[in-house]
């Protein structure tokens, strides 16, 4: 029994040795002679367990999951600081829209929609793209307008790229993939067929009751951009300076993710 | 990098930067021996990025008991395998991904190295759970003997038993696979 224990201390010693250290093998049998026979095949072995750690994460992953990491903590962040009238700030910012709308003829709302992150509208146009889907009911009609959003969302990447904010491209990435995980959540409820409100435009007006053949048309979007976003960022890539390359990465990395993800969430 | 101990009190009171940093010093590791324990590339990223997402959930549960933060990593890490075998019902036997990420350039080394770390994944799969433990945390994700008695809640005494007999096992196993 002692000397078992003598064996496991003097074996874990020439581990040590050899994955910390950067020993030997023959260094760690010269330092035990007597024992060199029984200790040369498990040290060998254990070399050729320690060849699995060239294991690494897919370079994909990596960069997913940091972002999803740091949406993590700057979702709980905002948690614990958000105010408590945040939830009537976000009223206020709809009321606000709608208040425009009126007064406007919505000739301000009109022209914010094409408006870009650096632009005065620009906070017009996120809280009314926040009315529009609130105001959209069915659950195939919210995915539809999701799957919208993110479209404009590329677009603004794109053109925060070739502005060269990086810092811009981050905050609009982060949008990118609330969007798209969102659209995933709705998956499921898709796959009923269901029946979209005639304020939904006018593919509703045409058809009320929309199944099968609406869902289609919705993964055919999805599978278009899919295909369409990671593209064009990459082309992006391709011309952009080195500061808003990893940013652009990041954005590559959340756009095959999630599409993939939507994808296969609809099948 | 800052000493550990007072970067998990930062992470502690939502310092965003220390936790990256935790995470960053961490990911690999988790990764690889989640990889190696389920077999299975796709299910190990998912469950390495359960791992942080459950260690950031709860990381103002963690005490200094005198075990590193990786130890606590690892234990959380350990336990979702074990839930993830537990409910699988077959032992996950598949080969590893073609797209499996091995850190050589040299594309003659890849190939050898992805038959040596397939080969070497068939064969701890002939271990016992605990065998397949200590393999996967000392000679893949490297930790030491007292890191390793941590995460398994062992003395150093046992680890270095079980380290003995997995060795053995690990040798048999690549000798007849």
């Amino acid at each position: 029994m002692k000397k078992s224990r003598e064996f496991n201390d003097i074996l874990d010693e020439c581990l040590e040795r050899l994955l910390v250290k950067g020993g030997t093998i023959e260094e760690c049998l010269a330092s035990y002679p007597e024992l060199a026979a029984e200790l040369e095949p498990l040290l060998q072995t254990a070399v050729a367990a320690r060849k699995a750690s060239v294991i690494q994460p897919r370079p994909e992953f990596r960069a997913k999951a940091r972002y999803q990491l740091r949406s993590a903590l700057q979702a709980m962040e905002s948690r614990k600081s958000r105010p408590f009238f945040g939830w009537q700030r976000r009223w206020v910012t709809a009321v606000t829209v709608v208040l425009v709308l009126l007064l406007t003829g919505g000739g301000t709302v009109a022209a914010a929609s094409n408006s870009m992150p650096d632009g005065t509208l620009y906070p017009v146009k996120l809280a009314t793209e926040q009315v529009w889907l609130a105001l959209t009911p069915s659950s195939l009609g919210k995915a539809k307008v999701l799957t919208k959003l993110a479209d404009r969302r590329v677009v603004e990447i794109i053109y925060m790229a070739n502005k060269g904010n990086a810092q811009q491209i981050e905050v609009i990435t982060q949008r990118l993939d609330k969007h798209l995980v969102t659209l995933v959540r709705l998956a499921p409820v898709l796959k009923a067929p269901q029946v979209l409100a005639p304020s939904e435009g006018a593919e509703a007006d045409r058809d009320v009751f929309v199944g099968a053949n609406s869902q289609a048309e919705l993964r055919i979007m999805i599978a278009r951009y899919a295909i369409e976003h990671p593209a064009a960022l990459r082309n992006m890539l391709e011309k952009s300076p080195d500061s808003v390359k990893p940013a652009l990465r990041q954005a590559i990395a959340v756009s095959v993710a999630g599409y993939e993800d939507a994808l296969m969430a609809l099948d | 990098m800052q000493d550990e101990e007072s970067l998990v009190r930062r992470a502690q009171q939502r310092d965003q930067e220390a936790f990256a940093q935790l995470y960053e010093a961490n990911f690999d590791k988790i990764y690889r021996y989640v990889v190696l324990r389920i077999g299975n590339e796709t299910e190990a990223e998912d469950m390495t990025q359960q791992v942080f997402l459950n260690a950031l959930q709860s990381i103002s549960s963690f005490r200094w008991k005198g075990a590193p933060f990786s130890a606590w990593l690892f234990r959380i890490a350990h336990n979702q395998v074990v839930d993830y075998l537990r409910k699988k019902t077959r032992q996950a036997t598949e080969s590893l991904d073609e797209s499996l990420v091995i850190s050589k350039s040299d594309p003659q080394l890849v190939v050898e190295q992805r038959l040596d770390i397939e080969q070497l994944m068939l064969a701890t799969k002939q271990l016992t759970k605990a065998q397949q433990e200590v393999i996967a945390l000392r000679f893949v994700s490297e930790l030491s003997t007292a890191q390793v008695a941590k995460v398994m809640g062992k003395s150093g005494g046992a680890v270095k038993a079980l380290q003995h007999s997995a060795i053995v096992a690990l040798r048999k196993a690549l000798s007849v696979g």
